[in-house]
């Protein structure tokens, strides 16, 4: 009899399919598109063929849909990714593509892909290795090219937000054969220039928007290792939306777009102003505080004795610092030389809240010689100790008997 | 002084007099020096000109610099 096992045909298609499935799986094919048919169901159907042989493909309606993938016709030359298996009701063989690009883009893509994965790999994107940007950059360089819109942008932003800004260009051609090349050789001279020449707090590397293409550059090997060893912090500024250059990936910092560079890196000076006024505000308010705080002390301290500075007094006094603090806060703009006077009239008022006021009555100051502040506290020394009292005329030198404590 | 610099200062500044402490000289003085790095940095900014110069390299150590008109 037979000892051979006899298949159905449901089980050997499933084998064929797991076989293809496991040996082959997931693969990039080239190739000519023909017989393409759309089906209602949206599922796209067609053959890929090349000189001597073809393959049924599909791809199905919604599968991969975030990426980006051209409208296909007969005759088009495509890259596409997908698995091989085998639709087993129809025992057919094929092809179920999920990326579809047009051929010359996908080497691009792979040849991108390679590299990102050989420099990730080698530890050029790790973020211990970027350099941290400076907040408050005077010294700008930009590497990009002289007739792009780049330089243009930047230049705007910069004059609107950040106008203390020196910009600094290093021409480069963007693209063409040579402007690898050009950039790495560029960024060179920026370096060189940092050197010996001006320091550079950081560098925008970049160009305007273009096809992938225009920006193969800057997904170039040798521009990714400068971009690496430069010494500078570099900030790349390509202009692309959907996807990421190598050069952004190696840089210290990504902007989407050389304006957003710009702005990424510079603080808008009008908020600079801000916080200025806020400065003043908050100084005045202390200020403020810190002469209340005195003239009451004093008061309390003059308690009982002939001379008192009555409460109106230390409203006037608070009232006068008001005054001229409203005008200190007006001297950040023109009213400089109001200054001076201002001066003089805010120290007739403040001598009279003088600390040192008590000591024409008699009293006196002790400190520990060489400590500039007053002693307040009996308990901070103990006996031995030595000190100093300051009269309103002259000084003793004693050394400390007893710390009686109030 | 970098503006960043003079910016840390000012926040020491606003700082140092909130010390109850403070004697009143240095919290004058304090106050004054704040005002006149305020006045500074707001002189510096109003008369900024944001100036961009095309660098090219002649030589290994030389350097030409020529204004870039953005037009």
């Amino acid at each position: 009899m037979c000892e051979e096992r006899i298949y159905t045909i449901s089980e050997l298609n499933r084998k064929a399919r797991q076989i293809l499935e496991g040996e082959i799986g997931s693969v990039w094919l080239k190739g000519e598109v023909s017989n393409l048919t759309r089906a209602m169901s949206g599922h796209l159907y067609f053959t890929l063929k090349d000189e001597g042989s073809q393959i049924s493909a599909v791809r199905f309606k919604g599968r991969s849909a975030f990426l980006h993938s051209p409208t296909i016709e007969d005759g088009m030359e495509i890259l596409a990714y997908g698995r091989l298996t085998i639709y087993e009701p129809r025992g057919r063989y094929q092809f179920v593509v999920s990326i579809i690009q047009p051929a010359g883009v996908g080497a691009l893509q792979l040849a991108f892909e390679r590299l990102k994965e050989k420099l990730g790999r080698e530890g050029l994107f790790d973020k211990a290795h970027k350099k941290p940007v400076p907040a408050f950059p005077q010294r700008i360089g930009v590497v990009t090219s002289p007739t792009g819109a780049a330089i243009r942008d930047i230049g705007s932003v910069l004059k609107r937000r950040w106008p203390l800004a020196e910009v600094y260009l290093f021409a480069s051609s963007v693209q063409g054969e040579t402007a690898a090349e050009e950039i790495v050789t560029a960024i060179a001279q920026a370096e060189a220039f940092n050197q010996r020449e001006t320091p550079l707090d950081l560098l925008i590397v970049g160009r305007g928007g273009g096809s992938l293409e225009d920006l193969a550059s800057f997904n170039e090997e040798r521009v990714a290792r400068a971009i690496f060893d430069c010494e500078i912090p570099i900030v790349s500024a390509v202009g692309h939306e959907i996807d990421f250059t190598i050069a952004d990936f190696v840089a210290d910092l990504r902007a989407p777009t050389p304006s957003a560079a710009a702005e990424l890196v510079t603080p808008d000076h009008f908020e600079v102003l801000t916080s200025l006024v806020a400065f003043l505000a908050k100084s005045q308010r202390n200020m403020r505080a810190l002469l209340e705080r005195r003239v009451q002390g004093l008061q309390t301290h003059l308690k009982g004795y002939i001379f008192r500075i009555p409460g109106r007094r230390v409203e006037m006094l608070a009232q006068g610092l008001d005054l001229r603090l409203a005008e200190l806060l007006r001297l950040t703009g023109e009213a400089w030389k109001k200054r001076q006077r201002d001066a003089t009239r805010l120290e007739d008022l403040l001598r009279l809240a003088d600390p040192s006021l008590p000591l024409r009555r008699g009293y006196s100051l002790t400190f520990i010689p060489g400590e500039p502040t007053p002693l307040r506290n009996a308990t901070s020394l103990s006996p031995g100790e030595r000190i100093e009292t300051r009269l309103l005329n002259g000084r003793i030198l004693s050394q400390v008997e007893e710390v009686i404590e109030s | 002084m970098k503006i960043d610099e003079t910016l840390r200062k000012l926040e020491e500044i606003t700082k140092r007099l909130e010390e109850e402490d403070l004697p009143l000289e240095e919290a004058l003085h304090l106050f004054e020096e704040g005002i006149t790095l305020a006045a500074k940095i707001k002189t510096e900014l109003d008369q900024a000109k944001l100036k961009i110069q095309q660098v090219i390299q002649k030589a290994k150590d030389v350097f030409s610099l020529e204004d870039f008109d953005l037009q």
